[in-house]
């Protein structure tokens, strides 16, 4: 029986028959459909899936007009950052760094980030922030955003003012853990409203803030209403919202955007809070399991974008890295694992950018 | 089979997650005449149904502390009866927790502590960016598991050096190693020698209590 080469969610290379691949494409997207209440892949997505799998080339992309927009976070920590951080440590100054991505990586859209690329820290350098996006903004054609983590983890102890969760609750308090929960969530709304509208008013042309949700459900609340100020007072600024996770973690459980608890959404329910916030455009995430196969996590990331891209209003761009989107968690993901789970997400999930 | 109301209120109250039905629960089960042992084996059993909830996103963290802090009380208010009863014994194992070095991300860490201590064990949870030598500390001084949890590829190399620094003080063979967390796969827990991987916190508890069993 023929055996085709693929990968594992930790990028270790496989042999897998497509008996195999087929059923570890149906237990991904039922999985995925299990757990978010929505439809499953029909056969016809799942055989085009094993046949961009199943192609033995090293890289596949798309037929020419089918190409889609490239979107990036971490502005130039791709190269700066070190490996663990999604990294190459070559380093460079962000013009540099922005420049090359525009003229020679092919970035549509780059940004300019803090190297801690939180909200946080921007705060008491944010004129020098300023600067920079000036600077940069004299130079660059291609649209050129600020991005952050709204990251609410550094507004707990020890690294900020309130209680953490974590440790309250381990002591079983319960109640104040949620209180401190909300008092950080709406510090990270008054944060934001304190550092974007001012890089927008340096000339950015928008802001992209990325692994909404990372510390739970507050963050998620917090970054919202965050993104709904600056859509107040900066009503041309180009806003992404991009999350943390297939699903909003609980860590709150009750706290609510506009009177609907978000904790336990999916893409398909998120999408519409960033658009209702005031987003242009959403990343959608799905978190890769290690254990299972490569066919495994695309047909379940491809499950909840496709759903996804059905019920948003606004462009989703899925969000495609070391451990998401259907890619292996690995430092350097293989080019072969991450050109054939962006061809899933834009022929099957029908997303607008990755 | 006896107390079969009694085990349904209990399962019922448990998977609520109300700390006050279930003490309720608790209270008609004993005032019942249901033996200690069982009350907490019932709770114990629904517990493990509250984590498989949680992993499916019906449930959140605050839900599984609650369920925790209820199934904690119970244990507090049955003790006599716990001590002086058949079944009665001590933790079924103690356990030292923690994130690695370098890493902060504890909320899996986390959970997994509150499931084994509802299982029956002792559990000294060290929080995250744990000092590697502290885990070896804890076990020369009676803990005979260990968990190590990490969300890094960059981090996750820390549990190899603790697996290894605890074969050079020679507690190793006294000590069931678990090792989790989103890198960290069934193969890379073989290669450094782990005993135990748990790809989610329920799972990491069964297995950690079938050894403890052995």
């Amino acid at each position: 029986m023929t055996e085709y080469y693929t990968r594992m969610g930790d990028g270790k290379r496989i042999l897998m028959t497509k008996e195999a691949i087929m059923d570890d494409l149906q237990a991904g997207t039922a999985d995925a459909a299990d757990m978010a209440g929505i439809p499953t892949l029909d056969a016809n997505d799942l055989e085009h899936i094993a046949e961009i799998i199943m192609c033995q080339d090293r890289v596949v992309g798309v037929t020419p007009g089918n190409e889609v927009v490239l979107s990036y976070d971490i502005g130039q920590l791709d190269f700066t950052g070190d490996n663990g951080n999604s990294g190459n440590g070559v380093d460079m100054g962000r013009l540099e760094a922005a420049l090359l991505h525009e003229r020679a990586i092919g970035a549509d859209t780059f940004e300019l980030a803090h190297s801690d690329y939180s909200i946080k820290p921007v705060k008491p350098i944010i004129s020098m922030e300023m600067q920079t996006m000036e600077e940069i903004q004299a130079e660059i054609i291609a649209p050129f955003f600020y991005g952050a983590m709204p990251n609410q983890g550094l507004y707990y102890a020890p690294d900020g003012p309130y209680g953490n969760p974590a440790d309250l609750m381990r002591e079983f308090k319960i109640e104040e853990s949620m209180q401190q929960s909300e008092l950080a969530s709406q510090h990270v709304t008054r944060d934001i409203e304190y550092v974007a509208p001012r890089l927008q008013a340096a000339g950015s042309d928008g802001f992209n803030f990325d692994t909404t949700g990372s510390a739970g459900d507050a963050d998620c609340v917090g970054t919202l209403y965050g993104v709904k100020k600056l859509r107040e007072l900066c009503p041309e600024a180009y806003i992404q919202v991009g999350f943390a996770g297939e699903s909003i973690m609980g860590i709150h459980g009750m706290i609510e955007f506009e009177g609907q608890v978000v904790a336990g959404m999916y893409p398909h329910q998120y999408v519409k809070l960033a658009e209702k916030a005031g987003a242009n455009v959403c990343g959608t995430v799905c978190n890769t399991n290690t254990s299972k196969s490569l066919a495994f996590n695309i047909a379940r990331a491809v499950t909840f974008t496709k759903e996804a891209v059905k019920t948003s209003g606004i462009p989703i761009h899925a969000d495609m890295g070391m451990g998401v989107g259907g890619i292996p968690m690995c430092e350097t993901p293989p080019i072969d694992a991450v050109s054939r789970a962006s061809k899933a997400m834009v022929e099957i999930a029908g997303v607008d950018g990755v | 089979m006896a107390f079969e109301n009694e085990t349904k209120k209990l399962q019922d109250a448990l998977i609520s997650c109300k700390v006050p039905d279930i003490a309720k629960a608790v209270d008609e089960a004993k005032a019942a005449g249901m033996p200690a042992d069982e009350i907490i084996n019932t709770l114990g059993a629904a517990m493990s149904d509250v984590g498989v909830l949680f992993e499916r996103g019906k449930l959140f963290l605050p839900h599984v502390l609650s369920a925790a802090a209820g199934m904690k009380n119970a244990m507090a208010t049955l003790d006599d009866e716990l001590k002086a009863g058949a079944g009665a014994g001590g933790a079924k194992g103690v356990a030292v927790m923690g994130t690695v070095e370098g890493d902060v991300h504890d909320i899996g860490k986390s959970i997994c502590s509150t499931m084994l201590q509802c299982a029956g064990f002792e559990v000294h949870d060290l929080g995250r960016d744990v000092p590697l030598p502290n885990f070896v500390e804890e076990c020369k001084n009676g803990c005979n598991f260990c968990g190590m949890s990490a969300l890094m590829t960059t981090t996750m190399t820390g549990m190899k050096t603790v697996i290894d620094n605890l074969s050079k003080e020679g507690v190793r063979d006294k000590v069931t190693v678990m090792v989790g967390g989103a890198p960290v796969t069934q193969g890379y827990a073989d290669k450094i020698g782990a005993d135990i991987y748990g790809e989610s916190a329920s799972e990491t508890t069964k297995k950690a209590s079938a050894v403890a069993s052995d």
